[in-house]
């Protein structure tokens, strides 16, 4: 409990690189549909609601964030792919070890919640919850906003 | 009164629960010290001041005897509290305080013991005016005087500016617990109260409320707002995906060329910006696109 108040660290994602990775991966999905239309409309749409999550924890810092760090995991782990982190300086044993620390049911019960919602809620303390959230919050108005503009843009007039 | 031992004392008169030094002080005092206690109450020239720095002597006497003589305690100690209470609360401490300050230098190339013992009435005093006990750190150091020690207190005295320390500096407040858990957990209530102000800030209609439940609510609906309209824009984005016939049509964009988009829609995603609840409706085609493909899953 030795720093100081540090000021609230939140990037702003950047649009244009989330828009080019998403439609990047629209455009494979694109080519790949045209082989095997027979799919079912429901897998194509959970392809394009994974490959926007992914292309948005890509662009909202990749790595550095919690969550977006969650959500690659759990996309790869579908995909049955090795993704590689860089190593972080602490480890998540400390923060479990921690866990014991954070009573106050009032708040758990709120953040047992928002733990279910944001991913990669379930190995963080509570503070730590709340700043991943805002970043969230922030990363997820953006995408809407890209994804909106999108489908405007390229509907059948 | 004893005028035998000594002539001079300038405690005044009037104030009827004063003592004389042969009274307080039954060892041999050395002319040093008794000089010492004339100078401190001279440069008072009030009668307060004087009545308080003959509390702050009278507590410095009080203080070694008591630590040298158990059985002393009685009447003139308690005596010596209730005058110690009753001056404290009519004078500022500080003033008091300078005068112990003042005594303990001029005492200090003396008599080493007074200067302790001071510092342990000083101790005593901030006990007595009600300010929190438990000076748990324990850190008391000489040059810390008269300041509240250990840092982690608050007292009412206008204290000298702290040392920087390398630990946090919690301000207690009066009438709360003041070990270290509950400290620890104070700090901790207030990072996650600090975050979830700068979540308000974020979310659009979250500043009147007040309350931690209702704001958390807030928080939860909009996040799964915002989810759920990800989850529609992807199938609208589907639907437009796997249209034989598109507009401008996605083909293989080179990396890093957004230059290749068609001019209107690279102006949509940099200029529009949407009003994020006004999303709620959805073209009359999407409807029937979707109910036509949940027809075909059930």
């Amino acid at each position: 409990m030795a720093s100081a108040d540090k000021p609230i660290n939140t990037d702003v994602p950047e649009k244009d690189v989330f828009t080019l990775h998403f439609l990047q991966s629209l455009s494979n999905l694109r080519r790949q549909n045209t082989f095997n239309s027979p799919e079912k409309t429901n897998d194509r749409v959970k392809k394009i609601k994974k490959a926007a999550y992914v292309s948005m924890a890509r662009a909202a810092g990749g790595t550095n964030r919690l969550w977006s760090r969650a959500l690659l995991r759990r996309a790869a782990k579908e995909n049955s792919k090795v993704v590689r982190f860089p190593r972080r300086k602490k480890r998540v044993t400390c923060l479990r070890r921690r866990r014991s620390n954070r009573r106050d049911p009032v708040e758990e019960e709120e953040a047992e919640r928002l733990r279910n919602l944001v991913p990669g809620g379930g190995g963080m303390e509570t503070s730590k919850l709340m700043e991943e959230t805002a970043h969230y919050i922030k990363c997820l108005s953006m995408q809407v906003k890209v994804m909106q503009c999108l489908v405007d843009g390229l509907a059948p007039k | 009164m004893d005028p035998s031992l000594v002539n001079d004392s300038s405690f005044s008169p009037a104030n009827p629960s004063s003592y004389t030094l042969s009274e307080i002080w039954p060892f041999p005092v050395n002319d040093a010290v008794r000089s010492g206690l004339r100078l401190a109450v001279n440069s008072t020239p009030s009668d307060k001041d004087v009545s308080t720095a003959a509390a702050a002597a009278a507590a410095a006497e009080e203080s070694t005897v008591t630590d040298l003589t158990a059985g002393w305690g009685g009447r003139k100690a308690r005596a010596l509290n209730s005058e110690e209470d009753e001056s404290s609360k009519m004078v500022s401490l500080s003033s008091s305080g300078n005068e112990v300050v003042r005594f303990v230098r001029f005492c200090d190339d003396l008599n080493v013991v007074v200067s302790v013992d001071l510092k342990d009435s000083g101790e005593k005093k901030r006990k007595l005016c009600g300010s929190e006990s438990g000076n748990g750190d324990g850190s008391m150091k000489p040059e810390g005087e008269t300041s509240s020690g250990g840092g982690s207190k608050a007292t009412e005295q206008k204290n000298k500016p702290e040392p920087p320390k390398d630990y946090i500096h919690v301000r207690a407040r009066r009438g709360q617990a003041t070990d270290r858990h509950s400290l620890a957990e104070r700090a901790r209530r207030e990072k996650i109260s600090e975050k979830m102000t700068a979540l308000q800030d974020i979310i659009p209609g979250c500043n009147k409320i007040i309350g931690k439940a209702l704001v958390l609510d807030e928080i939860i609906n909009y996040i799964q707002s915002l989810q759920r309209q990800v989850e529609f824009l992807s199938m609208k984005l589907e639907v437009v995906n796997s249209g034989p016939s598109t507009g401008p049509t996605i083909g293989v964009f080179p990396t890093g060329d957004l230059g290749t988009l068609p001019i209107d829609l690279h102006r949509n995603i940099y200029e529009q910006q949407e009003a994020n609840e006004s999303r709620g409706s959805h073209p009359e085609w999407l409807h029937m696109q979707v109910d036509g493909s949940f027809n075909r899953t059930t």
